[in-house]
């Protein structure tokens, strides 16, 4: 019976298919001009350090100033999705992040600069990222990893591609016109934005009925509703949290340190730089090919997630020792093979916090995820600096990472059902169950065009179990 | 009267004799003071030549007493003598001409030349007869790394134009900016135009910040480093845009994103406008006017159907 049943889902979360596929179009573009943009910022920092006089930690700010605003306000994003529509909180981000740009190519100081590149497009693009994902999550289920993967992968290709475009345009336009034009390109999010389609769901506003027009304390009801603040008072969830940041600590770090360990073992400019574009390339593959592996059924998610994970942290305390003997090929391959499994493990973090959470909640979820391991991620570079610091070489630094994430992984064994073969239910909604209601909600899902499929998600998730039908 | 024209026409006189000894080829930096050649320090530079010719780089920082050494091991020949020559950026310098006996199975040519000033830097050549000879290159330290690509900057801005010397290389005493005017060069000298240009001269590195750019401000300009000897000079262009040059392409992008976001979302007006009629036709018809995801519609109603029995 199972088998006849086509590509969407009876469970009705998500078509998985047909539009689902034009919104990972979308992700895949709005992420790459996120993401792939911030890593590609490098080449204009020659030009910042020659231009203000001013020092390259100064300059580097600008970056991690980009970063942590993306990250901090993704719950704002998260919040205004569940208040209002998603598609205009997302054009909404995409006008701010192209603003920031074309601000910053007026700047006439590095505090210019820290406000404009920093936070306002850093404002722009937490609108974003997190709507989006939560979107393409939304519209599918058994393909979701998938989606998820090969949206990401648009991180690395876009890398390759956005820094011999980025050094060609400042070279006819230098800095100021190079950043004019990159905000014409950021204003690309807002056509993927177009994409998601107008909502008619009503999340959050469900849940909380305001009777009063605009008091403090109703106010503050739906704020901490639409932000999903209750859900930080959940164990799974903070497990789950706590487990993700301890991974955000130590898994970006050979991307900051591998050229320069590489060149402190011996190796050339060149070699050190292939190491690392390798890595680059495996990181890309593995996020598709975990994307559809994980999708084949034959293992829950979070499994999964965890021997990528475990998989990453030893490749990670392997690279030193891989370079100990001296040996390129024994590098090369510890970078590839933590290349693949970081890449892997990028595809499974979102797609398992439904599982956690529901789909209903998923959105206030991601954003709230996204703040807090991003004070993990801080923590991250300079604490490997320091041990780099006084330890003299990048053993110490990369033994540490590695074994932040290898907590993270022994943490997320903690998560409640994870030694059952099956994945529990997704905690309960408010709505009443109601059966009758269930199926007339999928015969509706039927004759509503396929942007509608977001709001009928909640309704018929409490009728299924999610992973059932791969029984 | 007379005896003030007198007094001016002789003033004239002494003026015009004065100007014709004043050099305007060469602008820049006055010539070193001339150090009498017996003050001069010495040094030596001997190249033994075992094929038929050589070049030999001689980097010089101040003026000396050089002697230049070129011992020649002959050929099949072994002639008993041989004329040696001396030769200055390929001219014959004078009395060199001489014989050159074979001594010890070897020719040796041997003399001493006064490097004062950069007229003296050049190609010196010993020449055995026309079989052999060794170049010497004697020039002050040049700069290596010479910006290919021109710098742009806008209209208006400010632009910073650097030079460098190599760590390997000795430090120059001093730098000079110059811009080209046709094909002479102008020394930019910042105290004349303070708000224009800046200098910031460091050891090995020179800066220069050319403020409130206009369109005449674009072109060639080259830095000296100066040594007592002479200076070394690269160029760099500065090539000076406005702001529209960006902008052209700017407005294109967004032009193209405001016709892709309006295509969009009239697209799905009129989806939406075509469902909403369909729904007063009858629930069938939306089945078919559904888009690309439903194609699954039927099917899945029958297979939930089945399901829920």
């Amino acid at each position: 019976m199972t088998k006849l049943r086509p590509k969407a889902e009876s469970q009705g979360e998500g078509p998985d298919g047909g539009y689902g596929w034009v919104l990972v179009g979308a992700l895949f573009v709005s992420t790459s001009l996120v993401f792939g943009l911030m890593r590609s910022l490098g080449i204009f920092f020659v030009e910042f350090v020659q231009y203000f006089d001013e020092s390259a930690q100064a300059i580097s700010w600008i970056s991690s100033t980009g970063l942590a605003a993306q990250q901090f306000f993704s719950p704002l994003g998260a919040a205004l999705c569940n208040a209002y529509d998603t598609r205009w909180v997302v054009m909404t981000g995409g006008c701010l992040a192209a603003l920031g740009l074309i601000l910053a190519s007026q700047a006439t100081c590095l505090v210019h600069l820290y406000l404009t590149m920093g936070v306002i497009s850093g404002l722009g693009w937490g609108l974003v990222f997190t709507p989006m994902v939560a979107t393409v999550m939304a519209n599918f289920t058994r393909r979701r990893t998938l989606a998820l993967g090969l949206a990401f992968s648009s991180i690395g290709l876009s890398s390759f591609a956005f820094n011999p475009l980025f050094q060609l345009l400042v070279e006819l336009y230098t800095w100021r016109g190079a950043l004019l034009i990159l905000g014409g390109l950021s204003l690309n999010i807002v056509p993927c934005g177009a994409l998601i389609g107008p909502q008619r769901r009503s999340k959050a506003p469900a849940k909380v009925v305001s009777e009063s027009g605009v008091s403090c304390a109703s106010f503050l009801q739906r704020a901490s509703s639409y932000l999903e603040l209750p859900l930080l008072f959940e164990r799974p969830y903070i497990t789950y949290t706590l487990a993700i940041s301890l991974l955000n600590v130590g898994y970006f770090v050979p991307y900051f340190h591998l050229v320069a360990h590489s060149r402190q073992v011996g190796f050339s400019e060149y070699q050190a730089a292939f190491v690392m574009s390798a890595a680059g390339a495996t990181d890309i593959l593995g996020r598709i090919a975990s994307g559809w592996f994980s999708d084949l059924g034959h293992f829950r998610l979070i499994h999964l997630l965890s021997v990528w994970t475990t998989l990453a942290g030893v490749f990670i305390m392997l690279l030193p020792v891989s370079s100990l003997s001296g040996s390129y090929a024994a590098l090369m391959v510890i970078s590839l093979l933590y290349g693949f499994c970081s890449g892997a493990l990028t595809s499974l973090v979102f797609a398992v916090v439904p599982m956690i959470v529901g789909v209903e909640r998923m959105m206030g979820a991601l954003g709230l995820l996204q703040l807090i391991e991003s004070g993990a991620g801080l923590l991250g570079a300079p604490l490997s600096g320091l041990l780099k610091d006084i330890t003299g070489d990048y053993t110490a630094s990369f033994m540490v990472c590695g074994g932040f994430v290898v907590l993270g992984t022994l943490t997320m064994v903690t998560l409640p059902h994870y030694f059952s073969r099956k994945d529990p239910p997704p905690p309960k909604s408010l709505s009443p169950e109601d059966p009758d209601k269930g199926l007339h909600a999928e015969l509706e899902q039927m004759h509503s065009s396929p942007s509608d499929m977001n709001d009928l998600t909640g309704e018929v998730t409490n009728n299924r179990l999610p992973e059932d039908t791969y029984s | 009267m007379s005896a003030s024209w007198k007094q001016l026409s002789l003033q004239i006189l002494l003026l015009l004799v004065s100007c014709r000894h004043i050099n305007t080829k060469t602008p820049g930096p006055t010539p070193p003071p001339r150090i009498p050649i017996d003050q001069l320090p010495t040094d030596v530079r001997s190249v033994a030549l075992k094929g038929e010719s050589h070049t030999e780089k001689v980097e010089l920082l101040n003026p000396v007493n050089l002697a230049l050494e070129c011992t020649w091991t002959g050929n099949q020949d072994k002639l008993a003598n041989i004329t040696g020559l001396w030769r200055k950026d390929g001219e014959e310098v004078k009395n060199s001409n001489q014989t050159v006996p074979m001594e010890n199975d070897q020719y040796h040519l041997k003399r001493v030349f006064s490097i004062l000033n950069e007229e003296d830097l050049g190609s010196y050549t010993c020449e055995f007869g026309s079989k052999a000879k060794i170049d010497f290159v004697l020039a002050a330290p040049q700069i290596g790394d010479v910006r290919d690509k021109p710098i742009i900057s806008y209209l208006g801005d400010f632009a910073v134009i650097t030079c460098k010397m190599e760590e390997t290389k000795p430090e120059p005493s001093t730098w000079y900016w110059y811009k080209a005017n046709g094909t002479d060069k102008e020394q930019i000298i910042a105290a004349e135009e303070p708000l224009r240009y800046e200098i910031k001269n460091e050891e090995r590195n020179t800066k220069l910040v050319v403020s409130s750019l206009v369109e005449a401000d674009g072109g060639l300009y080259f830095c000296g480093a100066v040594y007592a000897i002479s200076t070394s000079m690269s160029h760099v262009e500065l090539k000076v845009i406005s702001f529209l040059e960006p902008l052209k392409p700017f407005v294109a992008i967004v032009i193209a994103v405001i016709v892709l976001v309006a295509i969009i979302l009239l697209y799905e007006k009129s989806q939406s406008k075509k469902n909403s009629t369909a729904a007063d036709n009858g629930t069938t018809d939306q089945t078919n006017t559904l888009t690309q995801g439903e194609s699954n519609g039927p099917g899945e109603s029958s297979s939930m159907r089945q399901r829920k029995v």
